[in-house]
């Protein structure tokens, strides 16, 4: 019997709150995707991020790599040239700068090799 | 060498706004040195249109650049952002100089004033009455654009369009009730140095609600309009700082000039 009019009353509560509350539109309106509403670079930003680039602009400090001549630490740039800060030990006091062209691997003052690579834009 | 980019800065483009801007203005105070002079508002009247116009439309373009255009990228989003901090400190210290002049005159009241605070024979607002009941109307907007905003977060369209709409009649409310009061009060701006920090305090203070409260409709408009996702509402974002910023200068007002000044 306990059961019974629990059907009763949790069936006929969910239809006369739940149903006809959402029937008759009193449900919230809720807001497309975030992704969907983005356009242009904003939206290229955000699928950049959501592919698993942090960085699409390429606005952060590069990890150098070994920077020997076979394994120089690579620079991506949309150019054809671009202009490399060398932090040559992390003391140092002052940041080397030298222009990097495409094809032409560059070797800083203190030894650390660049190559430029191709990066399409954004 | 290609001449594509590669950078999430927002590089505007040619725009006659600030031209127009710079002539609205001048035409502006031209127009009120001359209704000063002559009691002939036309010129002001031009200088306002011309000014209102300018703010309608470079607003408008901002609008558009970023919902439509999606130049508002995460840096530049940034870029506004401090945009707006910077803006609200250089508010704070507007207001902070209106109550230098309060606590100047009050702290240590002049022999012309009778040497008391209030000033001899000024009749101060209770407290207690329209006061008290406009802090209580501005607490509860700051609790209802809170609402909305959270309701922006959580993707809920129905329930953002309801925590805007309620904040900005209690916008309108407060600015109603300052109206009266104002209409009601028994002492003017000429009154002795009361009058003055009191009007130039609560009537700048006035100017912000309404201007919060315009910022506020436009993003309610903008909002309908489907501006707005959960992630990209720094216009709404913006309108709810400048909300909580005159929100609590007005509690300054209150227990200052209100109520220690009774």
């Amino acid at each position: 019997m306990a059961s019974l009019c629990r059907q009763i009353i949790r069936g006929n509560a969910f239809k006369s709150v739940i149903l006809s509350n959402a029937r008759r539109g009193f449900a919230d309106k809720m807001m497309p995707d975030p992704l969907e509403h983005a356009t242009g670079l904003e939206k290229k930003e955000l699928l950049a991020l959501q592919s698993g680039d942090d960085d699409p602009f390429n606005m952060k400090v590069l990890k150098k790599k070994a920077g020997t001549k076979d394994m120089p630490t690579l620079v991506p740039s949309c150019f054809d040239a671009r202009i490399v800060g060398c932090i040559c030990d992390e003391h140092a006091t002052a940041i080397n700068w030298l222009w990097l062209h495409k094809g032409h691997p560059r070797r800083c003052e203190c030894g650390h090799w660049y190559k430029l690579i191709e990066k399409t834009p954004l | 060498m290609t001449n594509m980019n590669n950078h999430p800065y927002h590089l505007v483009d040619y725009s006659p706004w600030p031209l127009t801007g710079a002539i609205g203005t001048l035409t502006l105070v031209t127009g009120m040195v001359k209704w000063f002079h002559n009691f002939n508002m036309n010129l002001l009247i031009l200088g306002y249109m011309i000014t209102l116009l300018t703010m309608f439309q470079w607003w408008r373009d901002i609008c558009r650049e970023g919902t439509f255009q999606g130049k508002h990228t995460m840096l530049v989003s940034k870029g506004l952002r401090w945009g707006m901090i910077l803006f609200i400190i250089s508010e704070v210290f507007f207001f902070l100089s209106f109550f230098w002049a309060f606590f100047h005159s009050s702290l240590s009241p002049n022999i012309e004033i009778g040497s008391m605070w209030p000033p001899m024979s000024i009749t101060p607002f209770n407290p207690f009455q329209i006061p008290l009941l406009n802090t209580i109307i501005l607490i509860t907007s700051g609790v209802t654009v809170t609402w909305a905003h959270h309701a922006l977060m959580e993707n809920n369209f129905s329930q953002t369009s309801q925590g805007l709409f309620i904040t900005i009649m209690l916008g309108i409310y407060f600015s109603i009730l300052q109206a009266y009061e104002y209409l009601e009060a028994p002492f003017t701006i000429s009154d002795s140095i009361y009058g003055s920090t009191f009007f130039m305090a609560t009537g700048f203070h006035g100017l912000h609600v309404i201007i919060g409260t315009l910022f506020l409709l436009i993003c309610l408009i903008r909002h309908m309009n489907n501006h707005f996702s959960m992630n990209h509402h720094f216009g709404f974002e913006a309108a709810a700082w400048y909300w909580h910023f005159v929100d609590v200068v007005w509690l300054f007002l209150y227990i200052s000039i209100y109520w220690w000044g009774y």
